[in-house]
């Protein structure tokens, strides 16, 4: 067993586990599916836009890409590739016109630990803060809101957002940066009271 | 970047680190499940869907007489490709997942052996013969000839194909020559034919091809000039696991599994080694 970490934290085997699994080795894919579950799932949530459709996508996902595993090209990186498929799944399931959640998404608890505590009324606040932003972003057009998910929920790097999004590497900056542009006009519109109507700030155009 | 543009996204990663996201599902067992399970109902499989339709779906040895070949294989037990044949049509020979055209296109192949040079077989995971029957669904096959009933090396995989393969092989020892094309001296493929759509391609562009019987079951020996050799994926595709040159194989039926046995063989003791597997 390897013991290093990564950079960001994930454990050094992972490469050996896809060229075990790769090679045939159905155990190793076990690991693997373990290890990028909640990654596959909640990137389909934010995509499909409901759990069931999340849970379904994910599956599919996960057993087209072990029959896919054979054309993997060898060093390439494994999530964006994996997080390629099961977003495709999840798009498939979004477009067969279930009814959607849209990011219902809550803001959990804060869980105050030991000296760090916040005051209560200091954590009251953060709280009310983090669930005006989240309604903002539910306010933005599904684009939008997958994009902001994808970078600052998910915590998906730019290939892996071009992987989730299905777009070109190169447009996942720029789509970014007129999501946050939109994100803090809804913001300043929330400031001055009263959201505005929901289609306004619908359909990608300024 | 601005100071109100990088707060925003600080808010956002902060928010991002509140969230309650719903529930992962088990995937893992769900997966490994589906893994496990009989692929009855795989999209793709070209034989599920059948070649002549409103036809019940045959074992493909029987396909061939619907299809009309029979005479063509009865006339001609020992067939002989002719080099040059490019332009004729190819005829296609088949077992359970095993394409087999004689002419045509000759592919290139994507893997040259060295002398010694380990070859890449893509064989999958060496495992002990226990570990092996364990991981695949079907009953692995074993030669109780004489000298071939322990393997030096077993090989699974469960990826491809459909089913999973086994993979026996013996190194090269006196009277068991190594083959220019493995370096191995004989090397026993088997998987379950029935599941899987064509996951061997075969062309053979020049020396014999001869239909025989193993143990009442068909198969076809090849000789002469090695053939070209490939593995497809679940798609019917060539993989990136490459197309190589081949030389003296039987490939057969047993049951619903198909094997093929490559080595520098002559045909009686190929056709032996695998009369005897059980």
């Amino acid at each position: 067993m390897c013991e290093t970490q990564s950079v960001e934290g994930r454990p050094l085997d992972d490469q050996e586990l896809v060229e075990q699994a790769r090679g045939g080795d159905a155990r190793a894919y076990e690991a693997l599916v373990r290890q990028y579950q909640d990654l596959a799932f909640r990137t389909a949530w934010v995509i499909a836009g409901s759990a069931a459709d999340a849970e379904d996508a994910a599956q599919e996902g996960f057993v087209k890409a072990w029959y896919a595993l054979p054309r993997f090209r060898v060093g390439a990186a494994f999530r964006p590739w994996l997080l390629t498929i099961v977003a495709n799944e999840a798009r498939n399931r979004r477009r067969s016109g279930r009814r959607q959640d849209d990011l219902a998404l809550r803001v959990a608890e804060d869980r105050p630990s030991g000296d760090a505590a916040p005051s209560p009324e200091a954590a009251a606040l953060a709280a009310e803060q983090r669930r005006l932003l989240l309604a903002a972003v539910g306010r933005l057009g599904e684009s939008d809101r997958q994009v902001i998910a994808c970078r600052y929920f998910l915590d998906l790097s730019e290939a892996e957002m071009a992987g989730a999004l299905g777009c070109r590497p190169g447009t996942v900056k720029s789509r970014l940066s007129r999501a946050l542009g939109r994100l803090r006009a809804a913001m300043a519109e929330q400031a001055n009271g009263g959201a505005p109507p929901l289609t306004r700030l619908q359909g990608g155009g300024e | 970047m601005s100071r109100p543009e990088l707060e925003l996204e600080r808010a956002l990663s902060d928010l991002g680190a509140h969230l309650d996201f719903p529930a992962t599902p088990d995937l893992a067992l769900a997966v490994a499940t589906r893994l496990r399970a009989a692929p009855a109902a795989r999209p793709r499989d070209r034989r599920a869907r059948g070649w002549l339709p409103g036809l019940p779906r045959l074992p493909g040895w029987r396909r061939l007489a619907v299809a009309g070949l029979a005479a063509v294989l009865l006339a001609a037990a020992v067939l002989v490709v002719s080099p040059g044949t490019r332009e004729a049509v190819a005829r296609r020979l088949g077992l359970r997942g095993i394409d087999i055209r004689l002419g045509g296109e000759r592919p290139t192949p994507t893997v040259t052996t060295r002398p010694g040079e380990r070859l890449e077989l893509g064989l999958g995971l060496r495992v002990t013969l226990e570990e092996a029957r364990r991981r695949v669904a079907f009953p692995v096959l074993v030669p109780t000839a004489a000298g071939f009933q322990t393997p030096d090396a077993v090989f699974v995989n469960e990826i491809q194909p459909q089913g999973g393969r086994v993979d026996l092989v013996y190194r090269a020892r006196p009277g068991l020559p190594a083959s220019p094309y493995t370096d191995a001296g004989l090397l026993v493929t088997q998987f379950q034919g029935t599941l899987t759509p064509d996951f061997i391609k075969k062309v053979v562009a020049g020396g014999l091809v001869e239909e025989v019987q193993v143990a009442g079951q068909p198969g076809y020996w090849f000789s002469g000039e090695p053939h070209f050799f490939t593995y497809l994926d679940t798609r019917g595709e060539i993989t990136d696991e490459q197309t190589r040159l081949a030389g003296n194989t039987l490939v057969w039926q047993a049951g619903a599994q198909t094997l093929r046995l490559e080595g520098q063989l002559p045909k009686q003791e190929a056709l032996r080694i695998a009369e005897s597997m059980r």
